[in-house]
């Protein structure tokens, strides 16, 4: 057997689907495709396995209804589509497994019945526990959730039945933008656990229409301007502190166009919650831009806060969270509690929200619920909850309006993840991602570090609350990030054709600074650490398996320049992991991403491992 | 300068100037990278701080003393009082900066 080690060349997505959908669209053109017999491609754009196009030409300029039959009335999938006469219908909303009815219908015409066959759903495919629904309950929109664990993003209708799905682990928060699209986290991992290399925008039936790389990566969260830049949660490409940077990307050009720095505003160390670390200070994971005082507001896991910032200055306008152990000038920034119903900071929350009139929701994981060590909570003794407060700026005072999940304790409680939405006042959902169980009781450690473990339950429960009473709630296994109710159509382009492009720039990756004084050994790199190498357009990936407690430390070599990637082998070697979907079952393994930006030549790839520098055979051209 | 320390050494140097005691394990990948950052460290400063290493294994008491929790830890005492500490894999421009903060 070669001791080389693998090498293989990876195609981006959204180069791949635009070869799939140049061919798709030249069969089309290349036959006699009518209303009566058009063409049909399922998965058409490789991802979205439940998402199919028919193709077809009309001699009269007509709309055209798509109606995809649900397993009863309430769950038909229905849209109609511009008049045109070259036809290209997204058909969305297909149940796994089966021979779907699908059926177009001419405006003010007639009809064709089309039968389109699935395969049977991956295993990808989260499993439902449950759906409860009120018989009133009639929205027709999806329950999306995104990946915390192994299963990938999902869209299930109101019976709990799969109608959408992707197939790649694009992760972190799903935001419709204005464009009837919605933008997602990429599946490219910059950084271990979950930095990722940036933002897709993409459309229901997975095409990708832009991919923005951002040199700090993204995580959590992100946010669509009023004229249509994004801001995004970064964090400085050195990575030395992390999940503290927000940026404002130019939606043409990817490019920054603005930054905050929230160690401009916070002391690293203020206020630590439990999972605080010197590194991840303050654990960004929400931001939502309000435009009524032109300012965001973040959600700092790691302090226990929601902190709203000027977007012109990036200076603190008010902090919502216990003040215990904060530093006596930054008090100012708090409230005081008022009111005289019930009252709890938000501990370790997620997802922060604005409503229209100013006041501010949050999941509250609960976790810890203290500021204290000494009187920090287990897990099986918390709770979470959704929860609304009304803020009074001019007296600094602060009134819980609401909340949802107290009451069911350790049943709810997500140490973790979690989001709200808001609808309209008193119509709001309620998704507690991260339900973890050891045994009998809450764990107090996460499950993505206990995936092989046959005493973990993970599950995820979401609600939807009306007018005082929940009106659905759903369960199904596994931890997801949030949950987004969306309809799958929407009145705008729902395919927009031609080659998705790539915008913005990826980072230089960070190198470590001090380098191995060390010759090669000119021995190949031996095949037990089954090491590959990925390379991308824009990055290489290496993976390969050590043992814990083995310094390894990957080199570019040229006649000029030496470049070293330090890898960690340790074996608890993260803290929070709103997002495991990457972390892989055997922590022997371990990856390492290299951007080609700031890279200029040939280089040879070796591998120091303990005391030898091996060869691997390979060379990088940047 | 930078050497490792028996228990009983740190004890007796650790009163005075500055030093900076590196927590290690012997089966511990970034303790073992740390050690080439140290010894890079004590090129360019060894002059102003006394580099002790401490085998986490091999002195438990001081383990206890000390409050560490895992390894690598960076503790930076001076005149036997700690006045920094840092946790994990650190690199060259961040330990020079914490010892020059305090030289």
């Amino acid at each position: 057997m070669s001791d080389k080690i693998t090498y293989s060349f990876s195609e981006s997505l959204i180069k791949r689907q635009a070869e799939a959908e140049k061919q798709m669209l030249a069969e089309w053109k290349s036959g006699e495709y009518t209303f009566d017999n058009p063409l049909i491609k399922m998965n058409p754009y490789l991802i979205n396995p439940l998402a199919a196009v028919v193709l077809f030409t009309t001699e009269k300029e007509t709309a055209v209804t798509v109606t995809v039959y649900g397993k009863e009335e309430r769950g038909n999938i229905v849209h109609t589509f511009p008049r045109a006469k070259e036809h290209v219908i997204p058909v969305l909303g297909l149940y796994g497994d089966c021979e779907n009815r699908v059926e177009l219908r001419t405006y003010e015409g007639h009809t064709k019945e089309l039968r389109i066959r699935t395969e049977p759903l991956s295993e990808d495919v989260p499993k439902l526990h449950y759906i409860k629904t009120e018989p009133e309950y009639t929205s027709r929109d999806l329950i999306f959730v995104t990946p915390s664990l192994n299963a990938l993003a999902t869209g299930f209708d109101y019976r709990g039945d799969v109608r959408w799905h992707l197939t790649v682990p694009v992760v972190f928060d799903m935001k419709r933008l204005k464009n009837g699209n919605f933008l997602i986290g990429t599946e490219r991992v910059l950084q271990m656990p979950y930095y990722m290399s940036g933002l897709y925008e993409m459309t229901m039936a997975g095409k990708i229409v832009k991919e923005y790389s951002i040199p700090g990566g993204y995580h959590h969260d992100q946010w669509e301007m009023e004229n249509g830049d994004i801001l995004v949660l970064s964090e400085d490409p050195d990575f030395v502190t992390i999940e503290d940077v927000i940026v404002l990307l130019d939606r043409e050009t990817g490019k920054i166009k603005k930054r905050w720095d929230l160690k401009d505003c916070l002391t690293p160390g203020e206020g630590p919650s439990g999972g605080y670390t010197d590194r991840d200070w303050f654990h960004n994971n929400a931001l939502w831009y309000d435009k009524n005082n032109h300012s965001i507001t973040l959600s700092g896991r790691h302090t226990d806060t929601l902190i709203n910032i000027d977007y012109e200055t990036g200076e603190l306008n008010w902090i919502i969270g216990d003040p215990e152990t904060w530093p006596e000038e930054k008090l100012k920034y708090f409230f005081k509690p008022v009111g005289d119903g019930d009252f709890d900071w938000p501990y370790e929350q997620h997802a922060c929200l604005v409503t229209p009139n100013g006041d501010v929701m949050c999941f509250d994981n609960g976790h810890y619920r203290s500021k204290i060590r000494e009187k920090f909570l287990r897990n099986r003794d918390s709770f979470s909850r959704g929860v609304l407060y009304r803020l009074n700026r001019e007296d600094m005072t602060i009134e819980q309006i609401w909340q949802y999940g107290k009451e069911r304790g350790e049943e709810f409680f997500s140490s973790y993840i979690g989001n709200v939405e808001y609808y309209a006042e008193d119509h709001y959902l309620v998704h507690s991602g991260g339900i973890q169980y050891y045994g009998e009781h809450a764990s107090d450690k996460p499950a993505a570090l206990m995936k092989d473990d046959p005493n973990v339950r993970a599950e995820s429960i979401t609600v939807e609350w009306l007018d005082g009473k929940v009106i659905m709630e759903m369960k199904i296994e596994g931890n997801f990030y949030r949950a987004e109710k969306l309809p799958l159509y929407h009145d705008q382009d729902n395919l927009p054709l031609g080659e998705g492009i790539r915008v913005g720039e990826m980072g230089v990756t960070p190198e470590f600074d001090t380098l191995i004084p060390m010759e090669p050994c000119g021995e190949l790199l031996p095949y037990r650490y089954e090491a590959q190498l990925i390379e991308e357009e824009d990055r290489f990936t290496f993976k390969a398996i050590f043992e814990g407690g083995q310094l390894v430390m990957l080199m570019l070599e040229n006649e000029e320049e030496e470049h070293g990637y330090f890898i960690s082998t340790a074996k608890n070697k993260f803290n929070a992991l709103c997002c495991g979907t990457f972390i892989e079952k055997d922590p022997r393994n371990i990856t390492l991403s290299v951007n080609k930006a700031g890279l200029k030549g040939d280089f040879q790839v070796r591998v120091i491992v303990d005391d030898k520098k091996y060869d691997t055979g390979i060379q990088i051209h940047c | 300068m930078l050497r490792e320390v028996t228990e009983q050494e740190f004890r007796q140097e650790a009163g005075s100037g500055l030093v900076l005691a590196d927590f290690y394990s012997t089966t511990c990948g970034p303790c073992k990278m740390l050690a080439f950052v140290l010894a890079d460290v004590d090129k360019t400063c060894g002059d102003k701080v006394n580099i002790m290493k401490i085998d986490f294994d091999k002195c438990p008491d001081l383990v206890e003393e000390y409050g560490v929790a895992g390894y690598p830890t960076l503790i930076l005492l001076k005149d036997g009082k700690e006045i920094k500490r840092v946790s994990g894999l650190q690199q060259k421009p961040a330990i020079i900066r914490m010892i020059e903060d305090e030289a």
